[in-house]
């Protein structure tokens, strides 16, 4: 399959892409920044925060030009896209400002609004109580993991994360990829004393064979081991006892070797 | 029972044909939802009684059974008694034994219940000299009201499977694209895109390289969740073989096999009608495997709306159908190239839909000759709110605003002064007096700031408080937001909490200012039509009704007396003239007074609900 | 031509060069790397020093669930993408010989990916332990 090249200009300046391409990752590549929040490079997009929208137009256009996400918009030959001007910024300020209503105590918001002159929201801020952005990733993820244990609950205003029946979800497998995800770390886990709680579950962790740390929750162990064929033995040691382990089965191959080196000269 | 080729259809036409022309006299009674309500089964069963007991030789029919809309729901229930066309109005079992003596077994019209024109005060008696029917041009509603919905035959006598007949036998695909497109039909759920391009981007779309065996999809899209609009619902509730011989002919065109109707739960006349007539079209051989014995294949599943304005959307219709979460995605590829299940997919509206058969037996050029150049034949229309002549209508494309709401519409309730029209539903926006002479089409109501939308028309009076209204449509959007995009999910959010503060009496100086900067931002960032279209009714009320805003920031006055904490109600010593009508209206029993003499509202049991204002002749209470 | 890393163990001093040309080959805006090399001082002779071997069948290829560990073609190496890893840990852990390291939670894996051609290691090896040659 060819991939075709694409001509494309990105803030006035003329740079090549390939068919297939976003526009945040021709972007990317030519080193301009587009800010994002839903955004990440191992799950699909949904264009959902639209922070990273950019300015289109086309000669062929007739004049139209819009702003969308650059995560989602296939790149195509003769695009002209402004990623940095008074409509985006205004977009995105915006964006920021109505998030910052609905997470007034998040460090990461804030951080992100002040950047865009946001110090205080414009609008009413909400008694919500949360952090969450609602950006979608901890769902995407741990579909892509395969799991599928948590989703989305509600519509509009009222939708949340949730989990099924507001309990601790029974396909969640204490992976904790969804806290891994998450932009504002929002979503919480604890591991203390070999134990892993997370979304109302308390998971014991297998430990290491050898040095006895612990690794990763029981229920994660087989389903990782199912899942990818291979024995559960590949997951009941910790890296630095692999390495450890490593080291002197190779030290005694060295040892017989030169043994065998020694006795034969 | 199945029919194997388009002349066993032809056949049954003609059979049944021959079978009504015996039928020397047929009543129709509406039993649309609207007359329904209003007790329209009972007079239907009374009729059926009275008649059994006098023996009479006269085949009932029930117009559209337990569906199947006259259109002039404000006076039902309708009955129309045929030949002659004699309309009654308002009929109740009480007046069956009259109307049987009189009318079917004298020829005699009981006077009472014809319909009065209010200008001309003359009672008049043919269905079709009635304003309300005369000025409009039925063709998607063109069966309804006449035939039986939950009869496959009553259709086909109606020419039913006419068109599907001409296709299959003598037209290629192409034909059947060309003859849609020069007929300009647009697509009529509010969109307006040209129904032709769509078919034909469809029909070119190949999913895995240049295969032959291309899956593609034809939907119909019944979800119609405008609230006030009912255009969708009596046309799937009285003709739904008119959809689906309407779908058969698009999935031909483009070569779909498999289709859906997604219709929303909340209508179960339509869910039902719509399953019967699925059954029935399949028993005859007009749907499902080889269609007419031509070879081609397309069957119809229905699929229901869980309660979800949004899943109107196409992207999000295409998931929930799917079995998904109906939540709309970036439209960036459209879905006519990658829709349900990633094929393509061609998506249009049940109204878009029952034009199809039409304008396939009577021509393109037939229904491009009707409305105007850029936006061809009749669209329907569900005229509500403060007029007189509340109904479903279907009126040419390019006739005024005007001509609906007065000619049609009759005017506004009690001659109240009009003060606005809204169209479009929560996408459109609010007209003025100053733009009634604008005609109804897809582009001339956008260009002012609303659009012509799926066709809900509400008509507004001097009593409506357009503030109220932009609030209503705005907490409406909140509530149907899917919650995906920040934009809409915050932003509509933010919005209507600015205007319950301002309906409150919390309006602060620089709010329009706040509300047209965030309505940018809404309309340029969302991720669909949902949220950009839904900065319309507040941007729309604000350009046109400025004054009444700053009113309700400013003075914290609402001069229509709509908003509670904003006005109070005082009785004018001038205008009173002691009737007493208002005191027995209150419900709070606020108000005292001696016959004939002024009565007052004591204004602090006073809860402000108007039913005071609303029953006064003399317009005596006032708004202060 | 196709090369492949050569480790002479008898050779090695354990002076850790290795470890630290890497680390520098590897910082990310100015801050030193996690070596993807390490060497053992273990006694005469009996020094070792030991980094990913890229796997055929890789452990770590086969648990992503985001498919971030991928086969560079040309190099041979098995390399990770920053910007696909979601930091789960998963491959640290399936490595049976731990090559795959993550520090603290939700960094990004980290391996050698034989520096897309060029590895540092064998640049800077002093007494010619690690070789890269065909």
């Amino acid at each position: 399959m060819t991939e075709k090249t694409i001509n494309l200009e990105i803030n006035g300046r003329a740079y090549q892409s390939r068919e297939g391409k976003t526009i945040l990752e021709a972007a990317r590549e030519a080193g301009i920044q587009i800010p994002t929040l839903c955004h990440s490079d191992a799950l699909e997009d949904v264009g959902a925060c639209r922070l990273c929208v950019v300015e289109i137009t086309h000669d062929d256009w007739k004049g139209w030009k819009g702003l969308v996400t650059a995560c989602l918009y296939p790149v195509e030959e003769g695009l002209e896209v402004t990623t940095d001007n008074a409509e985006v910024q205004r977009a995105r300020k915006t964006v920021l400002d109505l998030l910052l209503a609905r997470c007034p105590t998040s460090d990461v918001i804030r951080r992100l609004a002040a950047e865009y002159g946001v110090t205080q929201t414009s609008y009413k801020p909400s008694d919500l109580k949360t952090t969450c952005i609602l950006c979608g990733l901890c769902v995407r993820v741990c579909e892509a993991k395969g799991a599928s244990a948590i989703g989305t609950a509600g519509r509009g205003i009222q939708k949340r994360i949730a989990i099924p029946f507001k309990q601790p979800p029974p396909d969640c497998i204490g992976c904790a990829s969804c806290a891994h995800i998450c932009p504002t770390n929002t979503i919480k886990f604890e591991d203390k004393d070999g134990v892993r709680k997370i979304w109302g579950h308390t998971f014991e962790m297998v430990r290491c064979t050898a040095c006895g740390q612990p690794i990763m929750p029981e229920v994660q162990m087989e389903f990782e081991a199912k899942r990818s064929g291979l024995s559960p033995e590949y997951f009941t040691i910790c890296p630095d006892c692999s390495q450890a382990k490593t080291v002197e089965t190779l030290g005694k191959a060295f040892d017989l070797e030169s043994a065998e080196t020694r006795s034969s000269s | 029972m199945r029919l194997s080729n388009t002349k066993s259809l032809n056949e049954l036409a003609k059979t049944i044909r021959t079978e009504h022309k015996k039928v020397q006299t047929a009543i129709l009674v509406c039993a649309g939802t609207g007359c329904l309500a209003n007790g329209s089964l009972e007079v239907a069963k009374s009729l059926e009684k009275t008649i059994k007991r006098r023996k009479l030789d006269v085949k009932l029919h029930l117009a559209v059974k337990k569906t199947g809309c006259h259109g002039f729901c404000e006076k039902g229930p309708l009955v129309v008694i045929q030949p002659g066309e004699i309309f009654y109005k308002g009929v109740t079992p009480a007046d069956v034994k009259e109307i049987v003596e009189r009318t079917l077994l004298k020829g005699e019209i009981v006077e009472r219940l014809l319909y009065k024109d209010p200008a001309t005060k003359q009672r008049i008696e043919k269905y079709s000299s009635i304003p309300f029917y005369s000025k409009q041009q039925r063709i998607a509603l063109r069966n309804i009201g006449k035939i039986v919905p939950g009869d496959i035959e009553d259709y086909i006598a109606h020419d039913g499977y006419q068109a599907l007949a001409k296709v299959l036998d003598g037209m290629a695909p192409g034909d059947v694209i060309e003859s849609i497109t020069t007929s300009g039909l647009r697509g009529r759920g509010g969109g307006g895109f040209p129904t032709g391009r769509k078919w034909r981007t469809c029909a070119n779309a190949k999913s895995n390289g240049d295969g032959d065996d291309t899956i593609r999809y034809v939907l119909c899209n019944a979800d119609e969740g405008d609230p006030g609009a009912f255009m969708d619902r009596s046309i799937c509730e009285g003709d739904p073989h008119a959809v689906i011989e309407g779908m058969i002919i698009g999935a031909y065109a483009v070569g779909a096999h498999e289709g859906y109707i997604y219709v929303r739960d909340e209508y179960p006349l339509a869910v039902q009608h719509l399953g019967l007539a699925l059954n029935q079209a399949r028993q005859r051989g007009l749907l499902g495997e080889d269609i007419l014995g031509s070879g081609f294949s397309y069957d119809i599943h229905i699929a229901r709306g869980g309660g979800a304005f949004v899943c109107g959307e196409s992207s999000a219709l295409m998931k929930s159908v799917a079995g998904e979460v109906g939540e709309p995605r970036a439209k960036y590829v459209h879905s006519v190239i990658r829709g349900l299940h990633d094929c393509p997919t061609v998506l249009n509206n049940v109204e878009t839909w029952a034009n199809v058969p039409w304008i396939l037996l009577n021509g393109a050029d037939a229904f491009a000759a009707l409305g105007t150049p850029k936006s061809t034949g009749t669209k329907a229309f569900s005229l509500v709110g403060k007029v007189k002549n509340t109904g479903l209508v279907e009126v040419p494309m390019g006739i005024t605003l005007r001509e609906i709401i007065y000619d049609i519409g009759g005017g506004i309730i009690r001659d109240r002064p009009f003060k606005g029209v809204q169209t479009g539903g929560p996408s459109g926006g609010c007209l003025p007096e100053s733009k009634l002479d604008l005609p109804v089409d897809f582009d001339s109501l956008t260009e002012v700031g609303s659009m012509m939308g799926s066709g809900g028309m509400i008509v507004m009076d001097d009593r409506t408080c357009m503030v109220d209204v932009a609030r209503y449509f705005l907490k409406f959007l909140v509530d149907e937001s899917c919650g995906k995009c920040v934009p809409c999910r915050e932003g509509v959010y933010q919005l209507w909490q600015i205007l319950e503060d301002v309906c409150h009496g919390e309006g602060r100086p620089g709010d329009l200012e706040k509300i047209e900067e965030l309505s940018k931002v809404i309309v340029d960032a969302s991720l669909c039509a949902l949220g950009k279209s839904a900065p319309n009714p507040v941007l729309s009320t604000i350009k046109y009704f400025r004054e009444e805003y700053e009113a309700h920031i400013s003075a914290h006055k609402c001069q229509a007396g709509v908003c509670k904490d904003l006005f109070t109600f005082v009785i004018s010593e001038e205008a009173c003239t002691g009737c007493g009508a208002c005191l027995r209206a209150c419900p709070v029993d606020c108000i005292t007074g001696a016959k004939k003499k002024l009565h007052t509202i004591e204004i602090d049991k006073c809860t402000r609900c108007g039913a005071c204002r609303n029953v006064c002749r003399f317009d005596a209470v006032e708004v202060v | 031509m196709e090369k492949t890393l050569f480790i002479t163990p008898s050779r090695c001093t354990a002076c850790r060069t290795c470890e630290l040309a890497c680390s520098f080959k590897h910082s990310v805006n100015g801050k030193p790397g996690i070596p993807r090399i390490r060497a053992f001082l273990l006694g005469e002779g009996k020094n070792q020093v030991i980094t990913c071997f890229q796997c055929d069948d890789a452990a770590c290829v086969r648990v992503c669930p985001v498919e971030a560990l991928h086969r560079n073609e040309e190099t041979g190496a098995i390399e990770v993408d920053g910007l696909r890893c979601i930091g789960c840990g998963l491959c640290s852990i399936a490595c049976p010989f731990g090559h795959v390291r993550h520090t603290a939670q939700s960094e990004i894996a980290v391996k050698c990916d034989l520096c897309a051609g060029e590895p540092a290691c064998a640049a800077f090896c002093p007494t010619k332990t690690l070789e890269y040659r065909p």
